[in-house]
């Protein structure tokens, strides 16, 4: 484990791609399939790969459907477009074209959470977690740094059924040394005395921020990476946070389905009977366009947001 | 099998037909007997190959049952060709059955799950792909009801598959002119449907889907065709082909006979053994 967040010279995006195009250039069954989504590092890709790279063109339904025939006649296939159209236009079809018929589909979705913060809620993805968390089979993975994105690519490509990866994009600092196999689910990034703050994707970095604020009030953090969301290792959470007193969850997400609701789920079967406090998106729509930065804020999501609601909850 | 003898195929087809949705008291009973004719077809014509006792044989055929409510029909055959054992039958949609309302690829000679309408046509379009790309020559058929070309995403594929020439696939458009509640012409017109799957790059041929001749004469070159463009047959049926009183009558979509109407639907398949 590294903990030093080095700055990453590598876009998260191009890292994923960079691995499916090395996964693909030993296997030439590996077949790439986009509705009409590029990236810069999918360009090597198509041009020295061809046979293997198709566009369906704006089709999502379709691009399931296709990719699930692929899957029955023997190909490793990935999937890709934008996260909130890859999983809430074709929901169905990854239902039963994927999920039932238990296909080792790679579903890559891309802008995680406002990554397109100013396009929009149509291009926001916060309710794709609650509704593929609800497929039987599915898996979901959040990478949070570069190391970590490239290693979703071979767990995808090994995996024996759908796995949903949520791709966010920009370079990332560094928070895993290269020889992570990222097999736990879930990683203790820091420890803290007074709570544990679990987190997901872009937000572990935001964590550390909050972190960082909260020691200036005396109060020890810790920070847990939850980078797969599906399925949790519960057994390794419950004990990495068998001495903490008080849990905050952070997401990038709706209030609604994410991991504070299927952290909040497992405490409850446990009967582990800790205060929790979800920090996340609020349950109304979106009003008013901005940059991240500024979602964040307008979300309580920013740095002294977060770090405020947390003094309020504990004192 | 000649076509008379397709014919009795057909009609004991039928019969289990209704046997199963009167035991299970539930069954999609107007559209399987509208595409029976066309499975007995593909099934026992000589048309497709396929290996009861190697369900996953590599270089089968892949049928497809987009309308998958029709699957009654389906289990029929499988079960009389020796994918299972023919007394699964009696357990369709009871209680632990392996045979439920719609099929799925537990089933043996079951390609897939289907059941939900608009999402077959684009299975058997990336089966037909990757037949295309490993250079092999089955050919993948798949079955879709008339209704379901409501469904946007049968054209996403329809332009797909033609754009990419998968000339070993084959759409049969189950049309027996009717949905669920009502006639197609009434409700959303469709026609004309063979224009449409034109304009998407397909070949079309249009017959009568109750003529053993015709199917036959249709299917077979499907293996050797010379244009490099995947096939849209458009079989003109009939709802409740069969039995008098079902035929063309929007009521029997899934309606189970009882009583009176149950007695004649029996004795008509009968009198057809």
């Amino acid at each position: 484990m590294n903990n030093q967040h080095e700055a990453s010279d590598i876009d998260i995006r191009d890292a994923f791609f960079d691995e499916v195009y090395a996964i693909a250039s030993k296997d030439p069954n590996v077949m790439f399939l986009t509705a009409d989504m590029g990236a810069l590092s999918l360009n090597k890709f198509k041009k020295d790969l061809s046979s293997q790279y198709i566009n369906v063109g704006v089709a999502e339904q379709s691009l399931v459907s296709i990719a699930a025939g692929l899957a029955l006649g023997g190909k490793g296939v990935f999937i890709y477009t934008i996260a909130a159209f890859i999983t809430q236009r074709c929901y169905e079809q990854v239902k039963i074209d994927l999920c039932c018929m238990r296909l080792s589909v790679a579903i890559i979705g891309s802008g995680p959470g406002i990554t397109y913060s100013s396009d929009g809620p149509t291009h926001h993805a916060i309710q794709d977690v609650a509704i593929m968390r609800a497929l039987p089979e599915m898996t979901i993975l959040n990478p949070s740094d570069p190391v970590m994105a490239a290693a979703t690519a071979r767990i995808a490509y090994k995996s024996r059924g759908p796995v949903y990866i949520r791709i966010d994009k920009g370079k990332l600092p560094l928070l895993y040394d290269n020889n992570e196999n990222f097999s736990d689910g879930l990683a203790l990034l820091k420890k803290g005395r007074d709570l544990m703050i679990i987190t997901t994707g872009v937000m572990v970095h935001q964590a550390f921020k909050v972190a960082d604020e909260l020691a200036k009030h005396t109060i020890d953090a810790g920070i847990i990476d939850m980078y797969r969301i599906k399925p949790i290792n519960e057994e390794l959470l419950l004990s990495v946070i068998e001495k903490s007193n008080r849990i905050v969850t952070l997401e990038e997400y709706s209030i609604i389905g994410g991991i504070g609701s299927a952290i909040s789920e497992i405490l409850v079967d446990k009967g582990k009977a800790l205060p929790v406090k979800r920090i996340a998106i609020a349950d109304k729509n979106c009003v008013g366009y901005g940059d991240r930065e500024w979602m964040h804020s307008f979300y309580g999501l920013d740095v002294d947001s977060i770090t405020k609601t947390i003094l309020e909850w504990i004192t | 099998m000649n076509t008379d003898e397709l014919g009795r195929k057909a009609n004991w087809v039928r019969n289990q037909i209704l046997e199963m949705i009167v035991s299970a008291n539930k069954g999609h009973i107007g559209g399987a007997f509208s595409c029976a004719d066309i499975l007995v077809t593909l099934y026992y014509g000589g048309i497709l190959r396929f290996d009861p006792n190697n369900p996953n044989w590599s270089e089968r055929d892949k049928f497809i049952l987009s309308k998958g409510h029709s699957c009654v029909a389906l289990y029929a055959v499988l079960a009389d060709l020796g994918f299972f054992s023919i007394s699964e039958l009696n357990f369709f949609c009871q209680r632990g059955s392996m045979l439920g309302g719609h099929p799925d690829r537990n089933i043996p000679g079951i390609e897939a799950d289907t059941g939900s309408l608009g999402h077959g046509l684009g299975i058997a379009a990336g089966l037909a792909l990757s037949g295309k790309i490993d250079k092999k020559d089955f050919m993948t058929v798949v079955l879709v009801g008339d209704g379901e070309c409501y469904e946007g995403s049968v054209w996403e594929t329809a332009m797909f598959a033609g754009h990419h020439q998968l000339n070993n696939l084959i759409a049969i458009v189950d049309r027996n002119q009717q949905c669920v509640t009502d006639f197609t012409e009434d409700c959303v017109r469709l026609e004309p449907l063979d224009n449409k799957w034109r304009a998407f790059g397909w070949d079309v041929k249009t017959i009568n889907g109750h003529s053993f001749e015709e199917l036959l004469d249709t299917f077979k070159d499907f293996r050797c065709r010379k244009s490099a463009r995947p096939l849209a047959i458009i079989a003109n049926t009939i709802k409740g082909k069969g039995v008098s009183f079902m035929e063309g009558e929007l009521q029997w979509h899934h309606s189970v006979p009882t009583g009176e109407n149950l007695r004649i639907a029996r004795e008509e398949l009968t009198l057809n053994k």
